[in-house]
């Protein structure tokens, strides 16, 4: 294989990693406050894109043909509804449930995502057709070495790892942050200190679900090409990485995230079968991975109290 | 044996009250045999839209007036008899709709549905495993019958039990995972291997790939049932030979499941599910239970898809999604968890409903989604929720 | 006491969470038919050293023997079977399920669970129900009379103290050597907890042999129906002896004191 198409699968690949990885984040964070599964995170990360292809339209629309104030719009219009829509769910769906099994959880939020996912496909207009994302960002490259790297894939993986590096400083470094990692580590405590246990899981489900639109765009920008339904596999494949991950270590899910995108690839290249059968060959490896390290490879914290 | 202590008189199977409530059962049952009959006629938006709103009224006010509660215990009693009833029911429905393909096809649906969903309601009812790839194990059935119907001399009575058979050995693939992890990590295992099964169907060239695979039709002994029945001068559909033996498998189905629940072994796997910690400290082997519950839930789901292919005729990878995984899983938490009773009126809503209503069949993923969001947090026991352990309904010594 | 007396023997059992040393080499032994109060404040290892000894946990080091049998290494199923039954500290039943099914639970060891003779004997597994169905209600009986007339309401129809005994019975059932009892009288009024002891002693009385651990609080209780005593400190065992000699235990003193 040649250096120029090696490459191009290094860079795919780090870009789909960084999606899973901010896809795990999110289901990482929840399951830190509320010990839940959030399981329409794939389907919010799916309205965040179309939020953002709708605003995208409508400052086209307005006559303004500046790709930045397009993206712009896009991103703040999509991190701010759907950073709402993430504390609706977490209102509404996931904190009555409280009392009931984990399980219930998990069960209600995938009927939500497939709420979410059949409304945008029957009341969004054409909403069953994949949409064209348009390509905001320079498409020229850079010639390094003997390979070309795309100006827009740099500049989308910068802003993933910005995302990351914010996530990790708001979680280590703020009040918000500290009383975040209090609940996580025990609500009842957290409480008797005066943390209001309620506001800390909404803010949570907040950055979760904002940090999911953010990759919704950048999975527009990148494929340019959004759809209805693209949500529910990233949603399983975060949920698979922030697993093997690890449930609970955000810097878990970031690996499992980037396992998972380095597995794809690895069965798409590398293995001695038609490439089709990537999927095939990660998920099995998931499977694998879970009969050999069953609370993931960075073990969570501690054995269940009698 | 008594279930409430207070109800014991009337418990006693010839005591006046259980008499009188057999009788209910018996007019209960040819009330919502003559229903379904009408409802399966009805053709007009209007008519189907004023027979759900009676259902919906008449079952409201039966619980209200506490007819339900009554045929409940008419159950308990005499529960052969109603057994009984229920097929005659579904029999009288057959012959009212000897010449109706589709009716015929969508009454049999219904009861594969229910077959599958016996599978999950052990797996997640009983032992609380939850298993969100009933349509992949739907689809090892489906895919063995199409391969052995089409490529073996096999008899396609015995191709239904390989069918169970093979699921269940799939399912032994993930058993090592699944006893492995509990609740969410379980669950996203059983995710991953639908994913998998899925992409599967679709890139692999011996099965078929994308378009699918055709399935020969179901014979007994040298009976074809591509034939039509004919019966006193009366010729009927084909897919009646298919709803007479999903009726027969259907039947043998649920009295298994009935007697595992009504059993020490239901009982273990109940104190599995309730607190595998507690379970293990009293002695209950956890894997022994789960391993059992997980291969015999896998075995009834990969009958259900054996019979399904055959009576299809052709089964293709879009059958057998995460989707249709989803949708299964619904019916057990729309019906009831562990209740197999609930299944029967969560599978004929989920069936016949979009078919009845074709301005919904566009929306009905989204209202069977949304209908269990609401069941969940108002309901969550189900429209019909499973009701105490009954060890020997109908005994005439309580002990 | 004689060798022939012990029938539990606990030597150096170990365990760590992490860092932290909630079992500090105890060495304990329980002799047949006695009541042993466990006692030492909140967050002394208590609870642990059951969850140790139970299989829940495993040891980090250190050894327990039963009845002249090593259960060091033994899974959780395996010490039931060996004839240590438990309550827990969080009341642990399947409230869904009716007082019969939670007895039943606690007799799994007793039950044929072979599946032809579950799904197809039905006759024979009549009969096996009646006798447990027999043996259960005699049970329930020794504790509360009004109780056995009410096997089959759902467990959650009870109030906590009706529960505790319910745990108990579940534990008694399967006629274990060793009965642990954590906190039973967490969450209940103090008449609610003297009735419990009353039906404590009463078992006492049916079966001489039964040895119990009981881990306590309230110290009118521990006098009256303990035996003898140990008293756990930072998961060490500080002080052992009977009640008397306890309380006046410097040492016990100061960890109490020190723990309020
Ligand atoms: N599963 C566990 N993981 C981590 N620490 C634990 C666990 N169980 C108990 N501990 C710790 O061990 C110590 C002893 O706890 P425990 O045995 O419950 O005390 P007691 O029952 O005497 O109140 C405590 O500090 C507790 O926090
Ligand atoms: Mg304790």
């Amino acid at each position: 294989m040649d250096a120029a198409l090696l490459s191009q699968y290094v860079v795919n690949g780090l870009m789909q990693g960084m999606m899973y990885a901010l896809v795990a984040v999110g289901f990482t964070l929840f399951f830190g406050v509320l010990n839940v599964i959030q399981f329409s995170h794939g389907d919010v990360l799916m309205v965040g894109s179309f939020v953002g292809y709708s605003a995208i339209m409508g400052v086209i629309a307005v006559g303004i043909d500046n790709p930045y104030i397009a993206l712009a719009a896009a991103l703040i219009a999509a991190v701010t509804l759907v950073g709402l829509l993430g504390a609706v769910i977490a209102r509404l769906f996931v904190l009555p449930l409280r009392s009931s099994p984990p399980l219930n959880t998990l069960l209600i939020t995938l009927m939500l995502g497939t709420v979410l996912r059949e409304s945008v496909r029957l009341f969004f207009p054409h909403g069953s057709h994949p949409k064209r994302f348009p390509p905001l960002l320079p498409t020229d490259s850079i010639a390094i070495g003997g390979f070309d790297l795309r100006v827009d894939s740099v500049m989308l993986l910068i802003a993933g790892l910005l995302v990351i590096v914010a996530i990790h400083l708001v979680i280590n470094r703020t009040r918000l942050g500290l009383a975040i990692r209090a609940v996580a580590q025990d609500e009842e405590t957290a409480m008797t200190m005066g943390i209001n246990f309620r506001f800390v899981v909404l803010v949570t489900f907040v950055i979760g679900s904002a940090v999911a639109a953010f990759a919704g765009i950048m999975n527009g920008l990148y494929y340019n090409e959004i759809n209805f339904n693209s949500g529910l596999l990233l949603g399983v494949i975060g949920f698979a990485a922030a697993i093997v991950g690890g449930l609970g270590s955000i810097y878990g899910a970031i690996l499992g995230g980037f396992l998972f995108a380095a597995l794809q690839t690895v069965g798409a290249v590398a293995m001695p079968f038609d490439s089709a059968y990537k999927d095939v060959f990660a998920f099995t490896v998931v499977i694998a991975l879970m009969a050999w390290r069953p609370t993931g490879l960075i073990a969570e914290r501690v054995s269940e109290r009698v | 044996m008594d279930n409430v202590s207070q109800a014991s008189a009337a418990r006693r199977p010839d005591s006046p009250q259980v008499i009188t409530s057999l009788v209910m059962g018996l007019v209960g049952g040819a009330l919502l045999t003559g229903f379904a009959a009408w409802f399966l006629k009805a053709e007009s938006e209007y008519v189907v839209g004023f027979l759900l709103l009676l259902a919906v009224v008449g079952a409201v006010a039966a619980s209200r007036l506490g007819a339900l509660d009554r045929i409940g215990v008419a159950f308990g009693a005499y529960e052969k008899s109603l057994y009984a009833i229920v097929i005659a029911g579904v029999l009288v429905l057959a012959w009212i709709f000897r010449q109706d393909h589709f009716t015929l096809l969508m009454i049999t649906t219904v009861m594969v549905y229910m077959l599958a969903g016996l599978g999950l309601n052990v797996q997640f009812g009983y032992l609380g495993l939850i298993n969100l790839s009933g349509a992949s194990f739907i689809g090892v059935g489906a895919y063995t019958s199409a391969v052995l119907t089409m490529h073996s001399a096999i008899p396609p009575l015995l191709i239904l039990l390989i069918g169970g058979v093979l699921s269940a050995l799939v399912g032994c693939l993930l058993i090592l995972p699944v006893l492995r992890t509990r609740g969410h990590y379980a669950a996203v295992v059983t995710i991953a291997f639908a994913i998998l099964f899925e992409s599967f169907l679709k890139v692999n060239d011996i099965l078929g790939g994308p378009q699918g695979l055709p399935v020969g039709a179901m014979s007994l002994f040298g009976w074809s049932f591509n034939n039509p029945i004919t019966f006193g001068g009366f010729q009927a559909s084909f897919y009646m030979n298919y709803l007479l033996l999903t009726l027969a498998v259907l039947a043998l189905a649920f009295a298994l499941v009935r007697r595992v629940e009504r059993s020490w072994i239901g009982l273990s796997m109940d104190a599995v599910r309730l607190d595998e910690t507690a379970a293990a400290c009293y002695g209950i082997g956890i894997r022994r239970w789960k391993v059992l519950g997980f291969t015999l839930g896998n075995f009834l789901i990969g009958v259900a898809g054996a019979i399904y292919g055959m009576m299809l005729g052709f089964i293709a990878p879009a059958n057998f999604g995460f989707s249709d995984s989803l949708i299964l899983v619904s019916i057990v938490l729309l019906g009831g968890i562990g209740n197999p009773w609930g299944l029967a009126l969560a599978s004929a809503i989920v069936v016949i409903l979009p078919e009845k209503l074709q301005m919904i069949q566009e929306y009905r993923f989204l209202l069977f989604a949304s209908l269990v969001v609401l069941v969940l947090l108002f309901r969550p026991d189900g429209l019909l929720p499973r009701g105490m352990r009954n060890y020997l309904p109908g005994r005439k010594v309580a002990p | 006491m004689s060798e022939s007396d012990t029938l539990l023997s606990c030597t150096d059992v170990t365990r760590y969470f992490g860092g932290l040393l909630a079992l500090d080499h105890l060495d304990l032994d329980v002799h047949r038919g006695e009541v042993l109060g466990l006692l030492g404040p909140n967050g002394s290892g208590k609870t642990t050293f059951f969850n140790v000894l139970t299989g829940i946990y495993a040891f980090s080091e250190g050894r327990a023997v039963l009845a002249g049998r090593d259960v060091t290494r033994d899974t959780a199923q395996a010490v039931y079977k060996a004839g240590v039954a438990r309550t827990f500290q969080r009341s642990r039943l399947c409230l869904s399920l009716s007082l019969f099914d939670n007895i039943m639970v606690g007799n799994h060891n007793r039950l044929s669970l072979g599946m032809t003779f579950n799904l197809l004997r039905r006759r024979a597994f009549a009969r096996e129900l009646e006798a447990n169905f027999a043996a259960a209600r005699d049970l329930v009986e020794v504790f509360s009379p009004a109780l056995a007339d009410r096997m089959n309401e759902p467990v959650a129809n009870f109030p906590m103290l009706d529960r505790r005994r319910i745990e108990i019975c579940r534990a008694l059932i399967s006629r274990p050597k060793l009965l642990l009892l954590d906190e039973p009288s967490a969450g209940m009024t103090h008449e609610e907890t003297h009735q419990l002891m009353d039906d404590i002693l009463a078992v006492r009385a049916h079966t001489p042999e039964l040895a119990i651990v009981i881990i306590e609080h309230e110290t009118s209780v521990i006098e009256r129906i303990t035996d003898r005593c140990a008293v756990l400190n930072f998961g060490k065992k500080i002080c052992e002896g009977s009640y008397a000699e306890v309380i006046e235990n410097e040492e016990v003193r100061e960890a109490y004191l020190g723990a309020a």
